[in-house]
């Protein structure tokens, strides 16, 4: 389907269409789920080999698994011999993944290890060396994050990434021990298109203060982007919404303190910070070491997947159609953390934005309704805007990334459905343009 | 194994127990989070943990900060939810959505504390949303009553939700 005039970023609208349409769904498979790089799994939830994670990508159910070698390979989920699924686990350690219908029997390197049979059914005429697991095209590890990809022509994770790394460093490289996810998936069908709670994440300030009014009356230490309840009024000094890096956002504070000055009993995160603070400044320059690491920052990689440090919470969504999505979610640490202090976080994610999230619980039902207000005869062609502070962006000293200033803007979100026209028109990678805008020329020095 | 109950409990707290737990249901079901709070010992805990989908044949270890949670809750903590439920602000419950628990299942056997007794049973929580849109909750509680001052008071409620994924966009419901 042509999509040019579905989304117009120079005025800020999207056709409601694009949440509802069955064809542009099956299209968005092929063309975004099908072609970028999609998040997988962390390295720190399968340490040993034989470790396995199932996760998807778009809609193709998929195996990702600790090799002996301490690799990491990704194969679909599906016996090559009658297609049913081999495992039905969510994660664990295995010698072998045997499918139920037959028996075949599949090596954690996707080599096809045992068939029933083999002499007596198949006259020992089977070719097992053609029948291993179907490998992910592409698998390669960004800092702790794994990601696939399906497109034998993609470009390479660094570069898909882009500027973005700028960000992603802040909370995967700050420290020296690293990062890890913990616990157990939190998991939760949604009946929204999963287009919507990422345009949400990536750069919607202006819902905390109203959507969010109930939790944050309640949690009055939580104050959320420098809004007050009922968005009765906001400052708009306090950070950033940076866009333009190959589709990839970030909304952040740049006071370094706010993603952990919220927390009832802040003291034992602060001296953390405090403690840490001349090795985050030595690791990542004084900008991001100052001003980033510490703050609540919002990071969005294109298509799916969202981390935001400060509120520690760890996402993506997994499309089921194109009016319903799984969101899994799990609390994020920097290893060098006390473990007083990862459980404290641990806590505080389930409370704020787990299953049960006092705040989490407010954007669902928002989510679905804009979905389903995108359904009828009539409402399918009306639009929808994004055009808050159009215009209104340029570069920053500093810092890489097309920029508006504050976290109430919607300047994000254009640069979001920007990125979905360009691969929903392009035919292959090739067609996909490439920009890091104001991207810093010269890395920023040590210690500068 | 049929499990034999060394100390059976008396008819009167079977029957006082099993109405406590009716009655908090409907108490819940008419959203008198107050008048519930009132059942709760000071010292309640009130969790339910994340679940997972294991082979039987599994080994791998727990995680060593912990599983996650649903939710794990204190006194003040439940009465921080309610305090964002009375806010005025939560859209999700304006208009409020029907809802009905229905508690089965009841088993009762002795605790450790001579005051106190293990409560077993299922609860179903029925919601309707928007128009004709139903979700449906179901799990076990295993609990501890107290008995006080005030008859019996909700002393630990474990929560085992039968979902892995959960269906539905919120958890605006006690169990």
């Amino acid at each position: 389907m042509d999509v040019s005039d579905l989304v117009d970023t120079t005025t800020g609208r999207q056709k409601r269409t694009i949440y509802s349409n069955e064809e542009l769904y099956k299209q968005e498979l092929e063309r975004i789920f099908g072609r970028c790089w999609l998040f997988l799994v962390h390295t720190s939830q399968i340490p040993k080999a034989g470790d396995y994670f199932r996760t998807f990508m778009g809609e193709d159910d998929v195996i990702v698994i600790r090799q002996k070698d301490g690799s990491i390979k990704a194969f679909l989920n599906s016996c090559t011999h009658r297609g049913n699924r081999i495992c039905r686990a969510d994660r664990g350690n295995a010698k072998a993944f045997t499918c139920n219908y037959h028996g075949w029997s599949f090596a954690p390197d996707g080599s096809l290890a045992g068939v029933p049979l083999e002499n007596e059914a198949y006259f020992g005429e089977l070719d097992r060396s053609k029948l291993g697991l179907v490998q992910v095209t592409h698998v390669a590890e960004y800092k702790g994050l794994v990601f696939g990809c399906f497109d034998p022509d993609a470009p390479s994770l660094e570069d898909y990434l882009g500027d973005a790394k700028f960000f992603l460093d802040v909370w995967l490289d700050a420290m020296p021990g690293g990062t890890s996810l913990l616990g157990e998936t939190q998991k939760m069908e949604l009946g929204s298109n999963w287009k919507l709670p990422v345009e949400n994440v990536c750069g919607d300030g202006y819902h905390l203060g109203w959507a969010h009014a109930g939790a944050m009356s309640a949690v009055q230490s939580m104050d959320l982007a420098g809004l007050s309840v009922g968005n009765s009024s906001t400052n708009l000094e306090g950070g950033l919404s940076v866009a333009g890096m190959n589709g990839h956002m970030a909304l952040t504070s740049l006071d370094g303190v706010s993603g952990y000055a919220f927390y009832p009993e802040p003291k034992p995160m602060m001296d953390y910070l405090e403690a840490n603070r001349p090795t985050a400044i030595e690791r990542l320059g004084k900008v991001r070491g100052e001003q980033l690491w510490g703050s609540q920052i919002n990071i969005t990689i294109f298509p799916n997947l969202q981390f935001l440090p400060g509120l520690n919470w760890f996402r993506v969504y997994h499309p089921k159609g194109p009016g319903k999505l799984e969101q899994w979610t799990w609390a994020m640490v920097e290893n060098d953390m006390p473990e007083e202090m990862q459980a404290t976080i641990l806590d505080n994610q389930c409370l704020t934005f787990g299953l049960a999230g006092l705040f989490d619980n407010d954007d669902g039902d928002n989510l679905a309704a804009c979905t389903e207000q995108s359904r009828g005869w009539r409402t399918a062609q009306m639009d929808v805007f994004t055009n808050m502070a159009l215009g209104r962006s340029g570069p920053r000293d500093g810092f890489p990334g097309d920029i508006a200033a504050g976290l109430v803007s919607e300047h994000n979100q254009r640069y979001f459905y920007r990125r979905w026209q360009e691969h929903m028109q392009a035919e292959s990678w090739a067609e996909v343009p490439t920009y890091n805008i104001n991207s810093l020329s010269v890395e920023e020095p040590e210690n500068a | 194994m049929l499990e034999m109950n060394p100390a059976p409990v008396l008819v009167e707290d079977m029957i006082a127990l099993t109405q406590r737990l009716y009655h908090e249901a409907r108490l819940l079901d008419a959203e008198r989070f107050e008048d519930w709070l009132e059942l709760l010992c000071d010292d309640v805990t009130y969790r339910m943990d994340l679940k997972r989908r294991r082979f039987r044949a599994d080994r791998s270890p727990p995680a060593a900060v912990g599983a996650g949670v649903v939710f794990n809750e204190n006194f003040a903590r439940l009465k921080l939810r309610i305090d964002r439920l009375r806010s005025g602000y939560v859209w999700a419950e304006d208009p409020p959505n029907f809802v009905r628990r229905v508690i089965s299942n009841v088993e009762i056997e002795p605790a450790d504390a001579e005051n106190e007794v293990i409560v077993h049973s299922v609860i179903v929580i029925h919601r309707n949303r928007i128009d004709g849109l139903a979700r449906q909750f179901t799990a076990a509680r295993t609990d501890r009553w107290r008995h006080g001052t005030k008859g019996w008071c909700l002393a630990a409620r474990d929560i085992a939700l039968d979902h892995a994924v959960l269906p539905d966009s919120n958890i605006n419901v006690f169990f």
